[in-house]
């Protein structure tokens, strides 16, 4: 026996792989997820000052009244104000190209004819309008968020901040709210959750309806008479929905379009008429802004012209019409929004803007307040910059010294921009030294602007690639540690195979036809892996799950049809010995196939046929009775692990210990259900919440309990008589048999107990925890758990029939039938996972069971309990490994000549821990290399970016599994081993 | 011709020779096609715009030429005369059919009173593809549905025959389910259109395969002898 990898070698191996997977999977994120450092605090007052090396400490200006402080601000920043309000209409979805068309061509007819009003201002120089290019992803609450901010958001932001959707960082509304400005919302409620208690006045409107275009805006616009009349806001946000439900419904093209762009004209035409011509003594200003644009499908949420080509209007009263109409260009970005209306309220720049001050917005103001605001601006992002490059050097004159005095790599980036800068400021403070005694210099002032946009441009341009920006070295070295990580779990498993095989050498006639369903397991993976790379294979995932399952099944259904004999028919006292076993294998796996295709129709899931009926949707439309279904599915799974519990041998004290504690929880969930969960009027929730923490406590301590001590107190030396009394009148008390033959039959017995035990506390959490409609596919993976041990542990007749197939990794795997079997259970888990609702995008994760038993908010405890209800299925699958090493892997483990502990522990736990490690290292290294190749893809933000958030969670989910896995086993086993030695 | 067949089949009580092979698989394909022909310009309606109407008339082609073809095959001709093995085919329709609906509805197949009829009549073809021919054949003997199967393992011509178009119907009606959750909005992408093209495809595919492989096991019968 030619040890070559003994225990502790495989076990270094596997961490350090395990390791260089985190490893590499965290570079890889914040490679390719770029987490931009967001700078904390607002801006102050400090910002009308040059930005020097230290922070003035004037704290005192932030206590000032709203009032106060901004008659400093406009001290300070010496621009008078130019407006006194703002209304700012959001129209959602409405590409640029509608209103202002296309390389410098008119809109087509039809949609000029759509808006006469809008058009008609345009072309008298009243309004002004920009193609302000939103970043993707292009969906509506970051690109609010950049357009009220001036920063770019990373993916990330989004998942980070699944909790609190408010928005923290400096931004447009907290600055006004500051000095004190009254602000009125009607719209999209994404603003109420952005802004929550920032407004004085507010109705929102859910997005949820895609199908109603004329609800959502009818909702806003009732509301704006009434608003324009009332004169005590000074900020008013109009968001309307219904273009974007309109092309979502209908496309670009459709018919509801021109209609609804009439509406909008209609309401600029109001709004216009009345706040903006009406000369009472507000100036108001309008600006018309569209969060993205929309594909000629109307979809939205990729980086293509079509969605990021958004609308900028700024419509202003009469008497700044003639300026309007100087333009240099009307391309500008979404994020330039922030500073030039920062800058023409007179407030602070938000901190983490890296907009640009529009040109040809303030060409009506006076010389010196341009170049003020252009000073303001480039302030602001100096400011920034020298946040965001460690060597930046800080101060007025920040390029004294700068010669190469550190090794810093984008040293002449840094030094351009302090080139440029200094180079504005200088013919600025020269410009403004001799205002005495110059003429009117148009020349020389435009030098200056050209210079100062010069600076701004390029800081924009370097800021916005930082925050998108993808360096390329830690993406390599994040997807190299993470193939270096497989290929030490493949090699591992490779060796392991080998080793336990290398005496059983056979004949092989056609792997083809014979392992037919083991080449199929392995192939499987590789299915997903090509299928991966379409985008409606990743939204749809949950089909390909279950038809591969489904197909493995059948698979097996026809390899236990070549051990049916005609005249051993199933008959009930022929169902015990001989060819029984081939009758309970069939009919486990028709259970397996039936259960499967139920919980396949359970959740109609996935992104494009979510509207198709499917038994949840029957169940909560015909009005069952939940409650009922839930009771029984609790009743069910108790019974049903008291029952396999109950396998071992009713006499056993400890079976009779663990079974007692077992149905103690079932109750107390059985009572939480019966008594709170369907009542939504019953006050007391905080006894729900105590009991719902009874509850955790109580499967908490019986499981780890049971888990410490089952070993300890398992008697040693079971009478084999007593196994064998049992064995003959039950075919089902399957680890009986094999523990009667073993040599080690109390770390089976333990690990049966534990096994089960893991199993049931598990559903019952997740009866708990998960909705109303997934009891029943809780109890569905736990009977199919329950057949696929029963097929499983009804032995392969030809067991011995392994096909010897030197060099081919396919052959080796195939011919091991633990191999087989883990990956089975992997599968069930992940088909499982879709079964209970779940999806590759980021909306279906259930929020609402977060929160039970939870008394006061956290976001770690939450985030727990998201994890546990989203990855229910396939930790338990992998919970039950314990018990599926306890009937099948000590068979072979249990040779009389390898009594060394090291050799049993790793033939016991080798396998059944490394292959759903390699399986999920497979997986996860070709999700990586699918975002990398669609990183320029339509749907990278919407489809791609989700589902490798979900796949990083798996790799979390099976690294505790299986970690959980081994400890159990190697501690029983270590147990009873030193129990045995004394 | 119909004399000619008369003779071989009375002669050879086991194995039929190739060309006798590839004549009744023409005759399959010539009977596919009329179906299709039938379909498409009298009752102007084809697999996409009416999938069970022409899923039915393909049954109504196709089930005579193959029960009445393959009963003449039958192996145990002394017990079975040729009518009982043509009642066996008519028997194996609806067995037939019940076994691969439950393998589609297993794989996913919608359920629903508006797929009833799609399914039905997807179901009773395919059984003409794979269960039919074997029942003719085979009536109920057990090991050679075993044989043919579950270990796939076929012996002689008429074995070659009637398994690997089976298995070719089989797995192209597997790979023909792919489109169906990809998000091309094609007509086409609705069940059973493409399971059923996949089915059509594997199975003429693998009535080819079938001539070529028991004509290769003829030569090596040939030079072994």
């Amino acid at each position: 026996m030619s040890s070559s990898l003994t225990c502790i070698r495989l076990t270094l191996f596997t961490v350090a792989a395990v390791a260089f997977q985190i490893i590499g999977l965290s570079f890889f994120v914040f490679g390719f997820f770029p987490v931009k450092p967001a700078l904390s605090g607002d801006s102050g007052s400090e910002s009308f000052h040059a930005p020097t090396c230290y922070s003035m400490g004037n704290e005192s200006v932030r206590d000032l009244p709203p009032y106060d402080l901004q008659s400093l601000y406009q001290e300070l920043s010496g621009l008078p104000p130019l407006f006194d309000r703002l209304i700012l209409m959001v129209i959602d979805g409405l590409p640029a190209e509608f209103v202002l068309g296309k390389d410098d061509r008119p809109p087509n007819k039809a949609l000029m004819e759509a808006m006469p009003y809008t058009q008609s201002l345009l072309a008298n120089g009243i309004a002004k309008g920009y193609h302000a290019k939103a970043a993707p992803p292009t969906v509506t609450m970051p690109r609010l968020k950049a357009i009220v901010s001036g920063a770019i958001g990373g993916f990330l932001d989004v998942a980070f901040n699944f909790n609190t959707q408010a928005l923290l960082d400096d931004n447009l509304l907290g600055q006004f709210s500051k000095v004190g400005w009254k602000m009125v919302m009607c719209g999209d409620e994404t603003w109420l959750k952005l802004f929550p208690g920032h407004f004085m006045r507010h109705d929102g409107v859910s997005s949820f309806f895609v199908k109603d275009t004329v609800e959502v805006d009818k909702n806003v616009s009732r509301h704006l008479s009434y608003e324009l009349s009332k004169n005590d806001w000074n900020l008013l946000i109009l968001h309307y929905l219904g273009l974007d439900h309109v092309g979502h419904t209908g496309g670009r093209n459709s018919p509801l379009m021109a209609p609804k762009l009439m509406e909008m004209d209609e309401v600029v035409k109001m709004i216009h008429a009345s706040a903006i011509m009406n000369p009472d003594d507000k100036r108001t200003l309008l600006v018309v802004a569209s969060d993205h644009g929309m594909t000629e499908n109307g979809n939205h949420g990729g980086s293509s012209y079509e969605e990021t080509d958004s609308l900028l209007l700024f419509i202003g009263s009469k008497s700044h019409a003639t300026h309007f109409s100087s333009i240099i260009s009307n391309d500008v970005n979404q994020v330039d929004i922030a500073p030039t209306l920062a800058l023409l309220f007179g407030v602070p720049i938000p901190k983490n803007n890296i907009g640009v001050m529009i040109p040809g917005v303030i060409d009506f103001l006076k010389d010196t307040h341009q170049l003020r605001a252009l000073q303001l601006n480039s302030w602001q992002l100096l400011r920034l910059l020298q946040k965001q490059v460690p060597g930046f050097p800080c101060g007025s004159f920040p390029c004294d010294g700068f010669s190469g005095d550190q090794g810093y790599n984008s040293n002449d980036i840094m030094e351009k921009f302090c080139r440029l800068y200094l180079r504005s400021a200088f013919l600025h403070d020269s410009w403004i030294s001799t205002e005495l005694s110059r003429s009117d210099n148009r020349e020389e002032k435009s030098e200056i602007i050209a210079a100062y946009y010069e600076f701004l441009i390029n800081a924009n341009q370097w800021l916005s690639h930082k925050a998108t920006d993808k360096p390329s070295t830690v993406i390599v070295f994040g997807v190299m540690s993470m193939f270096l990580s497989f290929l030490i779990f493949s090699i591992s498993i490779y060796s392991i195979i080998q080793e336990s095989y290398s005496g059983e050498k056979q004949l092989s006639n056609g792997i083809f036809t014979q392992h037919l369903d083991e080449g199929f397991s392995l192939s499987v993976i590789f299915i997903l892996v090509i299928s991966m790379g379409s985008s409606s294979m990743v939204e749809e995932e949950q089909y390909i799950w279950h038809y591969l399952i489904s197909t493995l099944n059948l698979l097996f259904l026809r390899k236990t049809m070549q051990f049916f004999k005609k005249e051993s028919t199933c008959r009930f006292f022929n169902l015990f010995n001989g060819h029984g076993k081939v009758c309970i294998r069939i009919s486990s796996i028709f259970t397996l196939l039936i259960t499967g295709r139920i919980l396949r129709g359970w959740h109609q899931g996935g992104v494009n046929w979510t509207h198709l009926p499917d038994i949840s949707k029957w169940l909560e439309q015909s009005g069952t009775d939940l409650q009922l279904i839930q009771l029984i599915a609790v009743i069910l799974t108790t019974i049903l692990i008291l029952f396999s519990l109950s396998l071992l041998g009713r006499g056993m004290k400890i079976v009779l210990v663990v079974g007692f504690n077992f149905l103690m929880s079932g109750l107390l969930v059985f009572y939480h259900i019966l008594r709170y969960q369907h009542n939504a009027s019953l006050p007391s929730s905080n006894a729900a919440t105590s009991l719902a923490q009874i509850i955790y406590a109580t499967l908490g301590v019986s499981t780890v309990g049971t888990v410490l001590a089952v070993p300890w107190i398992m008697p040693i030396q079971i009478s084999k008589a007593c196994c064998r009394d049992r064995n003959d009148n039950s075919a089902v008390s399957y680890p009986l048999k094999i523990g009667s033959q073993s040599q080690y039959p109390e770390l089976i017995y333990s690990l049966h107990i534990i096994g089960w035990v893991y199993i049931g506390s598990w559903c019952l959490l997740q009866l708990l925890l998960q909705q109303p409609v997934n009891s029943v596919v809780t109890l569905l993976i736990l009977m199919q758990i329950f057949a696929s041990f029963l097929f499983f542990s009804q032995g392969m007749l030809q067991q011995k029939q392994w096909v010897e197939c030197a060099g081919s990794l396919v052959g080796c795997l195939g011919k091991h039938h633990v191999f087989d079997h883990v990956a089975v259970l992997y599968y069930i888990g992940m088909a499982g996972h879709f079964a209970l609702g779940n999806s590759n995008s980021l909306a279906t994760v259930d929020v609402a069971g977060a929160f039970i038993g939870i008394s006061n908010y956290s976001a770690l405890l939450s985030g727990i309990l998201m994890f546990i209800i989203t990855y229910a299925s396939p930790t338990l699958l992998l919970l039950s490994m314990v018990m599926y090493i306890s009937i099948k892997n000590l068979e072979t483990a249990a040779s009389p000549q390898n009594v060394d502990s090291e050799h049993v522990l790793k033939r016991i736990l080798g396998l059944p821990c490394l292959v759903p490690l390699t399986i999920n290292s497979i997986l996860l290294i070709a999700y990586t290399i699918v975002l990398i190749l669609m990183r320029n893809h339509l749907f990278v933000w919407s489809v791609f970016s989700p589902k490798y958030l979900y796949a990083c969670a798996t790799t979390v989910c099976v690294l505790i599994g299986v970690f959980v896995v081994a400890t159990t086993v190697t501690y029983a086993y270590m147990v009873l081993a030193l129990r045995k030695k004394y | 011709m119909e004399m000619e067949k008369k003779e071989m089949a009375s002669k050879s009580s086991t194995p039929i020779s190739i060309p006798e092979a590839f004549f009744l698989h023409l005759i399959s394909t010539l009977g596919l096609a009329l179906a299709f022909w039938i379909a498409h310009y009298i009752f102007s309606t084809d697999l996409i715009s009416d999938p069970s109407r022409t899923l039915f008339f393909i049954l109504v082609v196709q089930s005579p030429i193959v029960i009445l073809l393959y009963s003449r095959y039958r192996t145990d001709r002394h017990q079975c005369s040729y009518l009982k093995a043509v009642a066996r085919g008519l028997l194996g329709l609806p067995t037939g059919a019940i076994i691969n609906a439950f393998g589609a509805i297993v794989l996913g197949a919608p359920i629903g009173a508006q797929y009833f009829l799609k399914t039905l009549n997807w179901s009773l073809v395919m059984s003409l593809f794979n269960i039919v021919p074997s029942a003719c054949v085979f009536g109920s003997s057990w090991i050679d549905w075993q044989r043919l199967f579950a270990y796939t393992k076929p012996i002689g011509t008429i074995d070659h025959m009637i398994c690997i178009p089976a298995h070719g119907a089989i797995i192209g009606a597997w790979f023909g389910a792919w489109p169906m959750p990809l998000d091309w909005e094609r007509p086409w992408q609705e069940w059973p259109i493409c399971v059923t093209y996949g089915a059509i495809l594997g199975y003429s595919i693998a009535m080819a395969a079938s001539l070529v492989l028991s004509h290769q096991r003829g030569l090596q019968h040939v030079k072994r002898d």
